[in-house]
């Protein structure tokens, strides 16, 4: 059984990284892996039955925690993305140097992506790029920077990255902890490429359009027209005090992380509807989190489930501890095997491999905020730059600006590199004096 | 503290009840009210009450087993505080489950809708007199919820309803009916309705048997609701052009397949939990993954930009997604009440100060109209024991009709409700002006006619 099982999880990932050329949305490919290989698990050890229901509980209960917190993030980017919010922060970035240019974006970047999820983050910052930087070959570089701040600011924070974030649901880091020990190590993972582009990069930004430019569209996915509505600034402090508020949330009431975000959520919905009063009920739609949820990417949530769920069948048929124990005698080291993790996920979803990996190493073994956890954060968080096609945020900016794979491959990836070994060395000279590690 | 969360919950409900005059979504309120239930259950300090409890000591047992050696040295607070998680980690594996099988349902539903798959159903139903078109919709949604379940059902026959009736008033008192309809039709049989088959699969009740004793008064529960409203409803369905004239021409191809691809997950859901004993979502879940991939094949003609339309990932952007959202607010908050051992307690002291089990089954199914019925049919199973009460008993087969139906008497009431207020923009309001008062008829009514024909048995 266990063959087969394991033989329709590698077919599903298949299909899943081909998404592409086979044309079949990942999403579909996901919930049918993780949907027959419960089945499977359950046919085959049919007089277990209700012992396979309580771990399929179990871990509906946990992916679930993880969905419904992503949801209601998604949720409040994307009503602060409504009321144009994120202006207010860029139509502050008005310098002409390139180089002082690329030092303001990447930190923007760094700082708004460990606050928001990744992919937002690039998607606001790509189309601020658009308007100050004309020249083409100029701007592929900035697009490539934004997608190395962003990973590598989503890595050091519980809320800016969903396998962080999953690693603090799930218990095995906690929200002090892993910016005490990871700030570091992230910050150097971007600052090494940029310095190094820093002395090459030549080149102009070209010259700026006087008028149009200016009011060109909204940022991001939002489509709606140049309009202004009241309270972009109320609702980007609300939404943002909301998503830091959800770590103090924790904190205080120990309860897990996706109430915390429902309760943010709940209040800028209430927040949203009062704002306008003068508008009618059509033209309020788009402004209150009732739009925002049509907007908000439904299939990838679907996604995570039919992957989670397929991940957390290896699990409970205990092959992820057995693979664990594979890597372990051949490869030896924890250290080597997270770290080609990292590299790993930049061709295939670091979401699985992450979830593979708490699988495959128990929390009684490894404590909460044992050094593996951190590290395995730092590397599934930041080793997705390698490749543009290796996180949400190089996706989106590969579509956005129609970067070449090949491109990226040839002037970027070798940067990113040098960053994600740079930043992990770091870590790991690091993490002995930040204390907690027991 | 027990006081605190029951206000906040009254509160949130009315909120919820209010959602218009207050100008507020009900999704916020429903969300608000679950998290606040929970912050406030998590903060506070324990009740002697809950420590004493048998839930409380059963947790402790099975922590012990868990723990080992490291059990002895926590306090009190953080075994409070382990048992409250526990609990919500619970609620929220069972709340994901009706979360995603609904959403499930909802998608293929809108799949099969937006390749005007109905179509060809609705196209076989030629009356124009709203009085008939009830009678049929009725029936059909009773049988249809006899075997699928509730939610299903009335996610299908709202569908249905939105193709033949164009006049929205109308079609209110039809959305109205097909939540009594879809209950109705549930509770007497013990794959109909979740509360049934906890029944059933908790032996307290055997399958012939239900179906013969709950037959009739789920009839009578519909009929007495269908007959006023055959004497009184009043309209016209309103135009159907729209739908008529359109020939094959203006449609896409496939739409007979994902109509008979559809249909066909929605009915072997069922199967694929007999079979497997696997919750029924990820039933749900394989079928929409299906769907899904047959959905992007079938249309190699279009570009990408036409062709999201007619896939599962367009039809999830037209999913209501808050009215998912709300459902798992609100069940977030009884779950509150029920791991506080408030609707336990509730429970209990109606049973001591009514005294007649008949009474207390009545307004226990009443009370499911205000909270989810699953709490409470638990409670009442735990309440009292198959030795004192054996299978087939009267209480046992009463409560699988009173919880199993009472919950049409509000929207909020039943997961066929909460799906059609989401679908149809059903006002609370409203539906406890028009429809609570014939709900509550047939619940009565049906009620009657199983104590008379108990008494008579």
């Amino acid at each position: 059984m266990e063959i087969i099982v394991i033989t329709i999880f590698v077919i599903g990932y298949l299909l899943i990284a081909l998404e592409h050329p086979v044309k079949i949305n990942k999403s579909a490919s996901a919930i049918l892996t993780g949907v027959i290989c419960w089945t499977i698990y359950a046919i085959v050890e049919q007089e277990s039955i209700h012992h396979i229901s309580e771990q399929l509980a179990e871990h509906l209960s946990e992916i679930s925690a993880i969905l419904f917190f992503l949801m209601g993030a998604m949720t409040i980017v994307e009503l602060i993305d409504a009321y144009q919010g994120f202006r207010i922060v860029t139509d502050r970035i008005t310098t002409r140097d390139p180089k002082k240019l690329m030092w303001v974006i990447c930190c923007v970047t760094f700082v708004l992506s460990a606050l928001l999820d990744n992919l937002t983050t690039s998607i606001v910052m790509v189309s601020l790029l658009r308007k100050l930087v004309p020249n083409k070959n100029m701007r592929l570089f900035f697009a490539g920077m934004i997608v190395i701040s962003a990973n590598a600011g989503g890595a050091w924070s519980p809320i800016g990255d969903v396998t962080t974030t999953m690693l603090w649901i799930g218990g095995q880091i906690t929200a002090v902890n892993i910016i005490k020990t990871l700030l570091l190590p992230s910050m150097v993972c971007m600052l090494i490429p940029l310095i190094y582009l820093q002395f090459t990069l030549k080149g102009e930004l070209g010259v700026l359009e006087k008028h149009d430019q200016i009011n060109e569209g909204g940022h991001g996915h939002g489509a709606h027209s140049n309009k202004e509505v009241k309270g972009a600034k109320l609702m980007l402090f609300l939404g943002i005090a909301g998503l830091i508020s959800v770590p103090v949330f924790k904190t205080v009431t120990h309860l897990p992380p996706y109430l915390g975000m429902l309760l943010a959520l709940g209040v800028l919905w209430v927040a949203s509807e009062l704002i306008n009063p003068d508008m009618d009920e059509a033209e309020k739609k788009p402004y209150t989190a009732a739009g925002a949820l049509t907007r908000i990417d439904v299939p990838s949530v679907l996604f995570f489930l039919g992957i989670l769920l397929a991940v957390g069948a290896l699990q409970s048929m205990e092959i992820l501890s057995r693979f664990a124990a594979f890597l372990d005698t051949t490869l030896g080291d924890n250290r080597i095997i997270i770290t080609l993790i990292g590299i790993l996920s930049s061709l295939v979803d670091n979401v699985p491999l992450v979830a593979a990996s708490m699988g495959m190493y128990s929390m009684e073994m490894y404590h909460a905020d044992h050094m593996i956890w951190e590290y395995l954060a730092y590397c599934a968080g930041t080793g997705g730059s390698i490749l543009i096609i290796g996180s949400a945020a190089g996706v989106a900016v590969m579509g956005m600006e129609k970067i070449d794979f090949i491109w990226y491959l040839k002037k970027i990836s070798l940067l990113a590199m040098l960053g994600y070994f740079a930043g992990a060395i770091v870590y790991l000279l690091t993490y002995p004096f930040f204390a907690v590690h027991p | 503290m027990g006081t605190v969360i029951i206000v906040v919950f009254i509160l949130g409900y009315l909120c919820i009840a209010l959602e218009h005059p207050l100008k507020i979504n009900k999704t916020a309120s429903a969300i608000l009210t679950g998290v606040l239930c929970w912050t406030l259950f998590a903060v506070a300090s324990p009740t002697q009450d809950l420590l004493n409890s048998v839930q409380f000591h059963h947790f402790l047992e099975i922590l012990e087993v868990e723990l080992g050696p490291n059990f002895s040295s926590m306090g009190q607070n953080e075994l409070y505080l382990k048992f409250v998680t526990s609990e919500l980690s619970h609620h929220l594996a069972s709340i994901a489950e009706i979360l995603f099988f609904l959403l499930g349902a909802m998608t293929i539903v809108e799949l099969v809708d937006a390749h005007h798959g109905f179509r060809f159903i609705t196209d076989r139903i030629k009356t124009k007199d709203a009085k008939t078109l009830l009678w049929i919709i009725c029936w059909v949604t009773f049988f249809l919820s006899s075997v699928l379940d509730n939610l299903t059902t009335s996610i299908v026959m709202i569908s249905l309803i939105r193709k033949l009736i164009p006049n929205k008033d109308m079609r209110l008192f039809f959305a109205g009916m097909i939540v009594i309809a879809a209950n109705a039709g549930g509770a007497w049989t013990p794959i109909g309705d979740v509360t049934t088959t906890m029944l059933w699969i908790g032996g307290q009740i055997s399958t012939v048997n239900i179906v013969k004793v709950m037959f009739l008064p789920s009839v009578v529960c519909m009929l007495a609701p269908l007959l006023y409203l055959s004497f009184t409803l009043k309209g016209e369905l309103g135009k159907t052009d729209e739908f008529q004239t359109m020939t094959s021409g203006d449609l896409v191809g496939g739409g007979k397949l994902i109509l008979a691809l559809g249909v066909g997950v929605l009915v072997s859901v069922p199967v694929f939990k007999t079979f497997t004993h696997l919750p029924p979502y990820l039933g749900m879940l394989g079928g929409l993954g299906i769907l899904w991939v047959v959905s992007e094949v079938i249309h190699p003609e279009l570009d990408e930009a036409v062709k999201k339309h007619y896939t599962a990932a367009g039809a999830l952007s037209r999913v209501d997604v808050p009215s998912v959202l709300f459902f798992l607010g609100i069940l977030l908050a009884v779950g509150a009440l029920e791991s506080m051992l408030t609707l336990h307690n509730f429970a209990e002291y109606l049973a001591h100060t009514l005294g007649d089990n008949r009474i207390i089954i009545t307004m226990i199914g009443l009370l499911s109209a205000l909270v989810d019925n699953v709490p409470l049919v638990a409670a009442s199973m735990g309440m009292y024991s198959l030795a004192v009460y054996p299978q087939d008993h009267m209480i046992w087969e009463y409560l699988a009709y009173c919880a199993g139906t009472g919950g049409s008497i509000l929207i909020i009431g039943s997961a066929a409700g909460v799906a059609v207020m989401g679908m149809e923009k059903v006002d609370f309001i409203w539906y406890v002006k028009k429809i609570s008062v014939v709900a509550m008829m047939g619940y009565f009514a049906g009620a009657a006619t199983y104590l008379l024909m108990d008494s008579i048995r």
